[in-house]
Formats: C-alpha cells, structure tokens, sequence
C-alpha cells in the first residue's frame, strides 16, 4: 500500500495528475523530456484521502464548515476556516502514511548523501492551474524544511491550506464539494539558489508571442512570485535569441535560507546586490532554451520558475522547479508597416 | 462637458471700415472665409499663430485662396477620411481657424476607401511628383521675380495683379496637396513607433540630416560672413544698426565688390520675407534689413559656424538613434518599424516641412506684393504699401481704371488704424472661441498646431489656476529660469541670457534668440515645427502644443521646462 502514497518524480508524467497534482506531475514530464529539475518525491492524494478519512478528520472538518451561514461575512469565513485547519494539522497521521512519508525522505536524504537534506515542500492540488489560474498561489509552500518532524508538520499545513479562507470560498461559490478537492503534495530537493525568478515565453502583458520575458532577484523565487520584490526585467527576441532590454531593478529584499529560523525567510539585501544584474548573458540565455524548449514541448505558451544553482558552472543547465500553461491571451500577429492603416489609426483623429 | 468661449464680441464688430460682406466670399471652396455668426459658437476656433500682426485687407486673399481653398480642395482630393479641410472667420484682422467637418456616415467611410487607393500610389511616388511641382514653382517664380515693372501701363500692372493672385493660389494648392498626405504618413509613423515603445523624442532624429534649401541659405550667409571679414568691412557692422545697414556699406567703398556677392546671393535667396504668407511684410530683396543684422550677428562670433561638421554630426546620431532603437525590437519588429521608417525617408516630412518654405510660405506671395505695390506707385498712392490696404474689389477698380486713388484715400488711412489697433490688442485676444473638443480629426492642427489632448485639456481648465502644463516633448531636458513671455519677434532683443522663452511659436527670424535662451514652450506646434528642431540643435529643453502658455505663464514668473516629458511648471508667480 505504500506504493500509493508516495510516487517518486522520476517515475511521474503528465498521466500521473490525478495522483500527483499538476504542479509535481509536469516536474516528472519536464524531467522525461531532459529538463534538469529538483529530485525528489509527492506525497499523493491518495495519502491525504486516507488521513482524512482513517482519521476521522474529514467529518470534523464537514461539521465545522456548516457552520458557515453567510457567504459575505469575511470573519465568520475566516473563524470556521481556521479552525478546520487546526483539526487538519492537529491530527495525527496515520501511521502507515507516517512511515511511508519518513522512509521517503530517508531515502531522498541517501540520495544526496545528506542528513536531513533540505527540502521545499510544495502543495501540488488537483485542480491547480490544470486549465486556468484560479486557484493559483492559494495553497502553501514552504522552504528549507529539514528532518522528519519539521517535514510531518509542513505536509500536514499544506493539507490544512485547501481550506484556507479563499479556497474555501471560491469552492462554495462555484459549487464545488470540498470532499471532490485533493491535495498532493511536493517534497523536493531545495536548490541552493543564487539566483531564481520567473520566465514566460510571451510576452506577459502584451501577449506579443515574439517576446520573452525573465524576471528574478538573489536568493529564491518567494519574494519575486510573492511581489515582496522588484525583480530584474529582461525582455529577448525569442527569432534570434537578441536581448532588447536589461532593466536592472533595485532588488530590496531577498529570500535566503535563515539558518536561526531554520527555513527561507525575507531579509533585507545587501547593498551592493541591490543594483547588480542577476543573470550574465551565458546564464540569461540558458534560462531562455528552457522556457523555449518546454513551450516547444507543450505546443503552448507557458511560464516557469528557474533557478541558477549556487554550483551551475557555465554551460549547465538551469533547475526548473514550476511551469504552467500562461494565462495571458496570445496576441495577434504584429502587424506589418501599412501606411494606410496606421494612417487611419493615427493621422485622422482616432487618438484621444 | 464643453466650455463654450463667446464669438459675440466679434459678431458685432463690422470690421474693417467699407468692409462688404462679399469682399470676403470665395463662393467655390467648400466653406469659405467670413465674419463671425452667433451659430459659430457651436464650433472650436483657434487662434492661428502665423500672423502676429494680423491681416490687411489684401492679405485676407491669402485666406480665401491659401488657406481656405488650398486646404478644402486638398481634403477633397486626397481626400481626407474625416474632414474637408480648414476655413476661418476673422476677430478683427486676427484669424480664427476651423476644421470643416465630414457629417455624414456614409461620407466618412466612402472618402476612407478613397484614400487608400490614393496614399498608397502618392507615397512610393512623392519624389516624382514633388519634382514635378517644384517645376511649376520655379517655372512662375521666375516669371514673376524677373518681371520687368518699368516701362509698364496701367493695364500690364492690372495683369500682373491677376496673374499673381493665380499663381499664388496655385501654389497654395501645391502646398497643402504635399502636407497632407506626407503629414498623414508622419503621423502613421510616430504611431508605430509608439506602439514600439520608442521614445518620442527619438523619433523626429530618425528623419534628420538631410540637406534643404533653407540649410543652404544659411550656409550662404555664413559664407557672407566670412567674405566680409576677409573684406575687412567688420567694423562697418559692428559700427551699424540692422536697418542701417545697406546704406552704410552703399556708402563705403571698400564694401563694393562684397556688396556685389550679397546682390547675388539675393538674386537667389531674397525672395523670402520674415513671416509666412503675409502680403505687409516686405522681402529680403525689397528690405536686406534681416540677412544683414543676421551676418552682423554671425560675425560676433569667434568662429564661422561649421556646417560639414553639424552636418556630419546630425547624420551620425540619426543612425545612431535608428541602431539603438531597433536594437530594442524584436526581428519581426524590426521588420515593420524599418518599412515604416523607409517610407517616412522615401516621402520625407521632416525634410518637406523645411524645404517647401524656399519656394512657397515664404515666398509665394512676393508676387501679389509688388503688384499691389506697382499699382500703388502707378496710381499716386499716398503711401508705397497702400494698396494693401483695399479689398481686391476695390483694388481691381483702382488697377483698371474705373476708379482714382482719390476715392480710397481716407478710407485706406482708417483702414490702417483698425490694423494697428487690432495688432496691438492681439495679446489679451482668447486663444479659442466656440465649443471645446476633445478631439479633432485635421492632421495639420493636431501636428502643426499642436492640438493633442494635453492642448483641450488646458483650454478646458482655463481661468482656474494651472501651476503644471502639458505639451507635446519637443527637445529632451530639463531647466529652470525665468520665464519671458513675447508675444512677437520685434521684441527679442529684451530677451536676458538664461530666460525662458514663452511664445505662440517661433519662425526663421527667432532663430537668434535661442543662443541666449534656457529653453523654449510655445503654444502650439509639434515636433517638426521650428521651435522644436532649432531647440534640439542648439540643445535646450523645449515643449511645445501646450495651449496656453502665452496667457497662463507671465513674465518674471520662475518656470521649469521639462523637455523630456513634457511639462511645464511654474513655481513662483512674479508680484
């Protein structure tokens, strides 16, 4: 049995979705298809059914979430929310989902020849970005997670953060049962980061398919996915790889391992980083063949989440840890010169 | 919302005295000039900048045959999509303007099909074709400048009068037949680039650098310059005011063969006169006051400017501006933006805008003047320049005899108190009359005349106190000084080193006041008008199409000019 409740990345794809969740299922696709990404294991959602339902806490939690009476009353949703997460996190695993989740990360710890290697454990829903955004960055991660205990704790939170107060709402108005919802989740190796950040393979805002976009700062991805920090901004070519624009943020915060808290936290940035690029051209153009290459995979414009490994050496690939399918409209075809046309728009009092 | 700025005031003036309504009418153009109606409120008038003096009554030909018709039968045939061209109506001898409107649906979009057949032949084809009426330009120019007045009758003179009168019409219709569509080609490229996200004030350097004839006259001028120093005649400039100028190196015979080479480069480059189409002003052949105080001004420089260099110069930092900004495109960006550039190089406005003044705002109506002119002096006219004083009706009936100088004499004399009265209350006259836009649909007044919505936005807000203006970003920079509001050339020399010229606009004449000034806002123009180029050459802050700046922004009052973006601030009102 316990071959259900945790499945190893390297045996995952794409089919894996129900099981896995999609944010770890396509980690296991990307790494069939060669792109570097982090080692590591899901805890699937068949574990996370048999904890709430060996234990008796998916019926606690019905009951508390009945209480709920008025869809607008913020307090009323935040109070029953957060008392069925503590039920969540309060009860205690099953004993053989327990054992299966350690062995794991012995095993993942072996790997590395490490003890208690670092890990990122990442909520991995079900329903999560599969066709669109709306339950992005509900649900939880968390960074620098070590030893077993810690490791319980963090799946046990990211099982409890499906019933945070947004998911909770956003199920009730859509008509959702909670008890169709699962979670998945992630426990992967975590990338000793230099630098990490965003990539999409069109343009975000203006949907223009002939532009990439990279963004990032120092340190880990949270702050820049978070918004806590204005990360660098470089817009390339994707015909001829041509960089047009490096606009060099000043990158205020950084997230980095903080070894007295014993996971990733927010610090400030040193001074000198703060107007530094963090890409070299070798490493912006690695960055670039990823997310062109995993949209040349999917057949559709996608976005991910790179890191720049402290040890990469030039020439080594970038670690992807996250892709979606983009949520912006592709554009148009850009138009060609037509004096015509432009004059209409332009010359004869179309512009306010 | 619309702010709606009374026509009354010149509803009930009468206008000049023994005016007749149909002295004004030109019954073929689609609107033509008139007086002001109460129904004109409904529209927006503006004040048209180009006559700082106002009109005499021979110089409202130029309304009803230049700007009237040469507009309104360029819109019909280019033809315009949204609009029939331009007319105006006249408070007192001030030139209000207006675009004629396309009403009907229909019509908008019949004439829309219409020019796209039309634009797309005309752009590939513009030097051809501005070759060809460049021909007819200088094949009537020369008639007319080498038209022997001596030994002349009556009849012959009243002749001349006709022809001119046609020619300058003609010219006028090959004026707005180019500007518009070149203007609409312009404006299509200043769109693509800012779809681009290209910095507008990058984009008039993409289209600079090329030689005109205008450039070429000033490289004459320098040329005189240092004859006259080799000639050794400094001293007799220096010792001279302007105005003096001609007769005291007449007098001098050490300026004799210098003289001569100015003579010559008149014969080519004298007939121009210091304002555009403005019948009272005299040219450069009649008057050297102008190129002569210029060389006087030239020579107090250390060094004679060097035109191979700026030119060199300016050509290096197109190219240079055209690599950054492509630099910053995608390939299939780049595609379009150098289609766009192409045409835009290929049917030049930039170019155009400078190098038509040589033959027709600055030169085309010379002729009309020295008929009006030789009638006068045929006649016994009081004064030489009289007969710009009568209505072409009346001037007809004067050149053909039916009637005697003696019949307009007193009327002529209370002609031109009304012109100096009107030119001397010109400052205090409203900006606009009528109903407000936001927008309008004429290339030339959204370009020429600076009318972005910035412009609207400033006239709607007139009355309540504006310390922040917007206009269009003419010359990247940003300075603070004291600001110095002129409301014409005449008064340049009270300009301090260091000022901020506030104006309606600048032309040719204004051009040596920007080496003493910080920067420059003018109320109306866009990047391609003076103002805007000679601020970039001589690389102070410029913003021009603000609207209002002559009424809002007082003298004294300390101002920062900020060309890059487009604002003008005033900080410290003077008491």
């Amino acid at each position: 049995m316990t071959g259900h409740i945790i499945r190893w990345v390297d045996e995952l794809d794409d089919r894996a979705l129900p099981h896995a969740g999609s944010k770890i299922a396509r980690l296991g696709a990307l790494r069939r298809w060669g792109v570097q990404v982090p080692d590591g294991f899901v805890v699937t959602t068949d574990a996370y059914t048999r904890f709430m339902d060996e234990t008796g806490v998916l019926n606690e939690v019905d009951t508390i979430l009945s209480e709920i009476s008025d869809m607008t009353n913020s307090a009323q949703i935040a109070d029953v929310c957060g008392r069925a997460r503590s039920a969540i996190e309060r009860q205690p695993m099953p004993q053989t989902v327990a054992d299966a989740l350690i062995h794991a990360y012995d095993e993942l710890s072996y790997r590395d020849r490490n003890l208690n290697v670092p890990v990122a454990v990442r909520s991995s829903a079900t329903g999560e970005d599969a066709q669109d955004a709306s339950f992005a960055g509900q649900f939880d991660t968390f960074l620098g997670v070590t030893g077993s205990g810690s490791l319980r704790t963090s799946v046990q939170r990211c099982w409890a953060s499906l019933f945070s107060d947004r998911a909770v709402a956003y199920r009730m108005e859509s008509g959702l049962d909670h008890r169709e919802s699962s979670m998945a989740v992630g426990v992967l190796e975590l990338v000793d980061a230099r630098a990490s950040g965003v990539a999409f393979s069109i343009h975000p805002v203006s949907g223009n398919p002939h532009r990439l976009v990279v963004e990032g700062s120092w340190g880990w991805g949270e702050a820049v996915v978070q918004g806590l920090v204005t990360p660098d901004h470089i817009e390339v070519g994707k015909s001829d790889r041509r960089v047009l624009n490096y606009r060099i943020a000043q990158k205020t915060v950084v997230s980095a391992f903080d070894y007295t808290k014993g996971r990733v936290a927010q610090h400030a940035m040193p001074r000198r980083m703060q107007s530094e690029a963090i890409l070299n051209g070798e490493e912006l153009q690695a960055v670039v063949e990823a997310v062109l290459a995993i949209e040349a995979r999917y057949g559709h414009p996608v976005d991910v989440e790179w890191v720049i490994d402290r040890s990469r050496r030039p020439g080594d690939p970038v670690t992807i840890v996250q892709t979606r399918p983009v949520t912006v409209a592709a554009a148009e075809e850009p138009p060609t010169w037509d004096p015509v046309r432009y004059a209409a728009k332009y010359a004869f009092g179309n512009r306010a | 919302m619309a702010n709606i700025v009374s026509v009354d005031e010149y509803v009930r003036d009468a206008g000049y005295p023994g005016f007749k309504p149909e002295y004004g009418y030109t019954p073929w153009a689609t609107e033509p000039v008139r007086t002001f109606r109460k129904e004109d409120e409904k529209r927006f008038w503006f004040m048209d900048f180009h006559w700082p003096n106002g009109l005499s009554p021979m110089g409202l030909v130029f309304l009803q045959d230049g700007y009237s018709w040469g507009t309104q039968w360029a819109a019909q045939n280019l033809p315009l999509p949204s609009g029939k061209g331009i007319t105006q109506r006249l408070g007192g001898t001030h030139v209000y303007a207006s675009e004629v409107p396309v009403e009907s649906a229909w019509e908008a979009g019949f004439r829309a099909a219409r020019i796209e057949e039309n634009l797309s032949e005309f752009l590939p084809s513009f030097p051809r074709i501005w070759a060809r009426r460049v021909w007819e330009l200088e094949t009537a120019l020369t008639h007319f400048e080498r038209f022997d007045f001596r030994h002349k009758n009556l009849a012959d003179l009243d002749q001349n009068l006709r022809d001119a009168r046609v020619f300058q019409r003609r010219a006028w219709e090959i004026h707005f037949e180019m500007m518009y569509p070149l203007l609409a080609n312009y404006l299509a490229f200043y769109g693509v680039c800012g779809e681009l996200k290209i910095d507008p004030v990058e984009i008039s350097k993409f289209l600079q650098g090329y030689d005109t004839k205008i450039l070429q006259c000033d490289r004459e001028l320098w040329k005189l310059t240092a004859a006259a120093r080799t000639a050794g005649i400094g001293r007799i400039f220096a010792a001279n005011e302007p105005e003096n100028l001609y007769r005291a190196l007449r007098n001098d015979a050490r300026a004799s063969g210098w003289l001569e080479t100015f003579d010559a480069f008149l014969g080519t480059y004298g007939w121009r006169t210091e304002g555009i189409s403005d019948i009272n002003l005299a040219p450069w052949t009649e008057d050297p006051t102008s190129p002569l105080g210029t060389i006087k001004t030239f020579l107090l420089k250390d060094e004679d400017h060097d035109f191979e260099t700026a030119r060199t110069a300016a050509v290096e930092e197109r190219e240079a501006s055209i690599d950054a900004a492509r630099s910053k495109l995608t390939k299939e960006e780049q595609v379009q933006f150098d289609g766009a550039l192409r045409s835009c190089q290929h049917a030049n406005f930039a170019w155009w805008n400078d190098e038509h003044n040589y033959y027709i705002d600055l030169r085309a109506t010379i002729p009309l003047r020295r008929a009006c002119l030789a009638v006068a002096e045929a006649v016994g006219a009081g004064r030489r320049d009289d007969t710009l004083f009568l209505f072409w009706p009346e001037l007809r009936q004067l050149a053909s005899g039916i009637k005697k100088w003696s019949t307009f004499a007193s009327i002529v004399r209370d002609r031109r108190q009304y012109y100096e009265h009107w030119r001397a209350r010109r400052p205090q006259m409203p900006k606009v009359l009528g109903t407000i836009p936001n927008a309008v649909t004429d290339p030339i007044l959204t370009e020429i005349f600076g009318m972005h919505h910035h412009f609207f936005n400033a006239m709607k807000a007139e009355g309540r106190p504006l310390s922040t203006l917007s206009g269009v970003a003419a010359a990247a920079g940003t300075v603070r000084g004291r600001a110095r509001v002129l409301h014409s050339a005449q008064d340049l020399h009270r300009i301090e080193p260091g000022e901020v010229l506030i104006c309606e606009a600048t032309s040719p004449n204004w051009t040596p006041a920007f080496a003493k000034i910080a920067a420059c806002v003018c109320d109306g123009g866009g990047t391609l008008t003076h103002a805007s180029i000679i601020s970039r050459e001589y690389r102070i802050p410029c913003v021009v199409g603000v609207g209002l700046a002559t009424q809002t922004i007082q003298d004294g009052d300390e101002v920062e000019v900020n060309g890059t973006q487009g604002r003008v601030t005033v900080f410290r009102r003077s008491a």
